[in-house]
C-alpha cells in the first residue's frame, strides 16, 4: 500500500494546459474521490497517476517514488474503466488472472486467488463465462475483481457505476465502500456525481477548469465551502444563491441559502414569496418558491406538508446556516 | 415478372462463366482418342491418364509441393509481419511514424509491373535469384502495404481502453499483441491468410521472374510447358490446371463466409 502525491502537477495537450498546478497528498489507505463537472479534468488527473497520459510539468509520487517517468506496470496500480474494457476473448477467470499471468504465478496460485476475489464478489457462478454473456451490473464486478485480484497499491477507479440503473448503483456504491474498508488500500475514484462522493469518500477534491477549488470532508465542504463553487456543486438540491437587496441586507455580494435550511412560517425577517411547484417525495417535500427580488428557491422541507402551488409561504432562512460569499466567490470574513 | 428476368440474367452470366471450367475439366478426364469430339462433349469413357503423367512426368508433384511451400510461408509470414506493424501503427506513438504511414500508402500504389525489373536486381544482388526465399521476400514486400492497412483498420476497432486495461494489468506491448489484441483478430488473421496464400498461388510474374530452374518451378509455370509455339498438349494443360485449381477451391469451400466477409468488411463502416 502507498500513499499518493502530486506536487505542482500540471498537464498540457499541446499549447492547451488543462491541469494547473495541482497540489494533493493522498495519505496511504485513503478513499479519494474526484468530483467536479464534465471537462474538469478528472480523467486526466486519475490517468496521470495510473501512468496513461504523460506528466508534463510538476512531480507525482507513489509510495515515496518518483513516478512520472514509470509505465503504468511499474506503479503497481490497478484501474477500473468507466467502459470496463473486459478481454472479450477471455474468460471471467482469465480476465481476471491476466496480471497474475503475466506475473508467471503458478496456476494454483492464480486460480486461488481469482476464486477469493470471485466469493467476495459473488461472481463464483460466472467464472467460465465471457464477458460478452454477462448483465452489465456482472461485468462492472469483473472489472473490479480484476483489478482487486493482485493487490495494488493504489487503486483507480474512473466512473465505474455510470453505466448501471440507479438501483444497482446504490447496491455497488456501498460494495465499493465495503471493499474499501475490508482491502484498506488507497483508492482514488473519479465521478461528476456529488452524491457518490459526499456517500463514499474520506475526502472530496472539488476540481473546476483544471484547478482543485477545494479538498476535504464530505463534512468540510457542505458546511463550510471555501468558494461559491464548491456550496453550489455540494449538497443536494443545490444551494439557492441570492443576490441583490436580501444579500446587501447581510453584507455579501451574493447570499447562499441551502434548501434544508429554510424553515416556514410567518415572522419577522422573512421572505414572502408564491410555491410555483411541488415535489412530494414521501420523507421530504420540495417546494419551487418565486420570491420577488430573488427569483425561484428552492425549499426543502423535512416529512410532507400540504402547500399548494400558487399559494404564498414565507421563508425564513436560518440564520446559523447562511453562506455569504464576495464578488469574488470567496466566503464573507465573520 | 422482374423476378424472372433476374434470374434469366444471372443464370447466363453464371453458365458463361463456369463453362471455361467444365469443359477444362471434361478435356483432362477424355481419352486421346475422344478429343476429335466438340470439347463441350462429356468424356464417354474416363480416364485419369493425363493427371498421372502430368503427376510424375510433368514434374508437378514437385511444382504442387513448391507452390504449397511458398505459399503457406507467405501466407503466415504475412500475417506475422502486417499485423504487427499495424500494431505499432495503431497502439504505439514512436518518432517516424507518418514517414513509415506515408512509405506504407506509397507501397499501396505502385503496381508490381512497374518495378519488375528493379526487383530482380535486388533479388540478384542478395543472390537469392533462383530460391524460394526470393520470391517469399519479393511476395511479402510487395503485398504487405496492403494488409498493414487491413490490419490497421480492424485494429482501430479495437477500444483504445483495452490496451490501457492490458498495460495497467502489466502487460508489455509485445504480450499486449499476442494475448490481447490477436485473438480477437481473428477475422482479419483469416482473410489475411486466405488472400495472400491464393495470390501466392496464382502468381506468375515474380516466379517466371526470379526462378528459372525447373526443379524450383511452381504450379503456374509448370502450365507454360504444355503451350509451345507450335505444340499443345491439350489434355496435359487441362490436368495441370485442375490440380492447381483443386486446393483454391477446397479453401473456397471452407473459408466461403471469410471470403465474402473480408471483401465487404469497411464497406458498411
Ligand atoms: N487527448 C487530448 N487532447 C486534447 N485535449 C484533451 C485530451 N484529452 C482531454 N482533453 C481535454 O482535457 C480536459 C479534461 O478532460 P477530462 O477527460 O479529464 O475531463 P473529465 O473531468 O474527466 O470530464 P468527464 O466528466 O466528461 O469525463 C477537457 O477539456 C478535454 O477537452
Ligand atoms: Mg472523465
Amino acid at each position: 500500500m502507498a500513499g499518493v502525491e502530486l506536487k505542482n502537477l500540471s498537464k498540457a495537450y499541446g499549447d492547451v494546459e488543462v491541469l494547473h498546478d495541482i497540489n494533493l497528498s493522498i495519505a496511504d489507505g485513503e478513499f479519494v474521490v474526484f468530483v467536479g463537472p464534465s471537462g474538469c479534468g478528472k480523467s486526466t488527473l486519475l490517468r496521470m497517476i495510473a501512468g496513461l497520459e504523460e506528466v508534463t510539468g510538476g512531480d507525482l509520487m507513489i509510495g515515496g517514488k518518483r513516478a512520472n517517468d514509470l509505465s503504468p506496470r511499474q506503479r503497481d496500480i490497478a484501474m477500473v474503466f468507466q467502459s470496463y474494457a473486459l478481454y472479450p476473448q477471455m474468460t471471467v477467470a482469465e480476465n481476471m488472472g491476466f496480471s497474475l499471468s503475466l506475473e508467471r504465478r503458478s496456476k494454483d496460485e492464480i486460480a486461488q486467488k481469482v476464486q477469493e476475489a470471485a466469493d467476495a464478489l459473488k461472481l463464483g457462478p460466472y467464472l467460465d463465462r465471457k464477458p460478452g454473456q454477462l448483465s452489465g451490473g456482472q461485468r462492472q464486478r469483473v472489472a473490479i475483481g480484476r483489478a482487486i485480484v493482485r493487490k495494488p497499491q493504489v487503486f483507480l477507479l474512473d466512473e465505474p457505476l455510470s453505466n448501471l440503473d440507479a438501483a444497482l448503483r446504490s447496491e455497488t456504491r456501498v460494495e465499493i465502500s465495503e471493499l474499501h474498508q475490508r482491502m484498506e488500500t488507497t483508492m482514488v475514484y473519479v465521478t461528476h456525481d456529488q452524491v457518490e462522493a459526499m456517500t463514499m469518500a474520506d475526502r472530496i477534491v472539488v476540481l473546476n477548469a483544471g484547478n482543485i477549488e477545494q479538498v476535504g470532508s464530505p463534512m468540510e465542504l457542505y458546511n463550510h465551502p471555501a468558494t461559491e463553487f464548491v456550496a453550489g456543486f455540494i449538497g443536494s438540491p443545490k444551494m439557492n444563491f441570492v443576490k441583490g437587496r436580501y444579500a446587501d441586507a447581510v453584507g455579501a455580494a451574493t447570499l447562499g441559502v441551502r434548501p434544508e435550511h429554510f424553515a416556514i412560517g410567518a415572522g419577522d425577517n422573512t421572505w414572502e414569496g408564491k410555491v410555483t411547484l411541488v415535489e412530494r417525495l414521501g420523507h421530504d417535500t420540495i417546494l419551487y418558491v418565486k420570491v420577488p427580488g430573488a427569483g425561484v428557491l428552492t425549499v426543502s422541507l423535512d416529512g410532507q406538508h400540504d402547500q399548494q402551488v400558487g399559494e404564498t409561504v414565507y421563508l425564513r432562512p436560518q440564520p446559523e446556516f447562511i453562506h455569504k460569499f464576495n464578488d469574488n466567490g470567496r466566503p464573507v470574513a465573520a | 415478372m422482374g423476378r424472372w428476368l433476374l434470374v434469366f440474367v444471372l443464370g447466363v452470366i453464371a453458365i458463361l462463366m463456369v463453362s471455361p471450367l467444365i469443359l477444362t475439366v471434361f478435356t483432362s478426364l477424355k481419352p486421346t482418342t475422344e478429343l476429335v469430339n466438340p470439347p463441350w462433349y462429356p468424356p464417354f469413357n474416363l480416364t485419369f491418364e493425363h493427371y498421372v503423367r502430368v503427376w510424375t512426368e510433368g514434374g508437378f508433384s514437385r511444382y504442387f509441393f513448391n507452390t504449397l511451400v511458398i505459399s503457406v510461408i507467405d501466407a503466415l509470414m504475412m500475417i506475422l509481419i502486417a499485423s504487427l506493424a499495424a500494431y505499432a501503427m495503431v497502439f504505439m506513438e514512436f518518432r517516424g511514424k507518418i514517414v513509415l504511414q506515408v512509405l506504407f500508402l506509397i507501397g499501396l500504389m505502385i503496381p508490381v509491373t512497374a518495378i519488375v525489373l528493379p526487383l530482380f536486381q535486388i533479388v540478384r544482388s542478395f543472390g537469392l535469384l533462383n530460391t524460394h526465399l526470393g520470391v517469399i521476400f519479393a511476395d511479402l514486400a510487395l503485398a504487405v502495404s496492403i494488409f498493414v492497412f487491413m490490419f490497421s483498420s480492424y485494429f482501430i476497432g479495437v477500444p483504445k481502453a483495452l490496451h490501457e486495461a492490458a498495460r495497467i494489468d502489466g502487460a508489455t506491448e509485445f504480450q499486449i499483441y499476442r494475448r490481447v489484441v490477436m485473438p480477437i483478430a481473428t477475422p482479419a488473421v483469416v482473410t489475411t491468410a486466405l488472400l495472400e496464400f491464393l495470390w501466392s498461388w496464382n502468381d506468375l510474374l515474380l516466379r517466371l521472374l526470379l526462378m528459372t530452374q525447373d526443379q524450383m518451378r511452381t504450379l503456374s509455370v509448370g502450365l507454360l510447358n504444355f503451350q509451345g509455339t507450335m505444340t499443345r498438349d491439350v489434355t496435359g494443360l487441362s490436368s495441370g490446371t485442375v490440380i492447381m485449381a483443386i486446393p483454391v477451391v477446397i479453401l473456397f469451400l471452407f473459408f466461403q463466409r471469410h471470403f465474402v466477409r473480408g471483401m465487404t468488411a469497411g464497406a458498411v463502416k
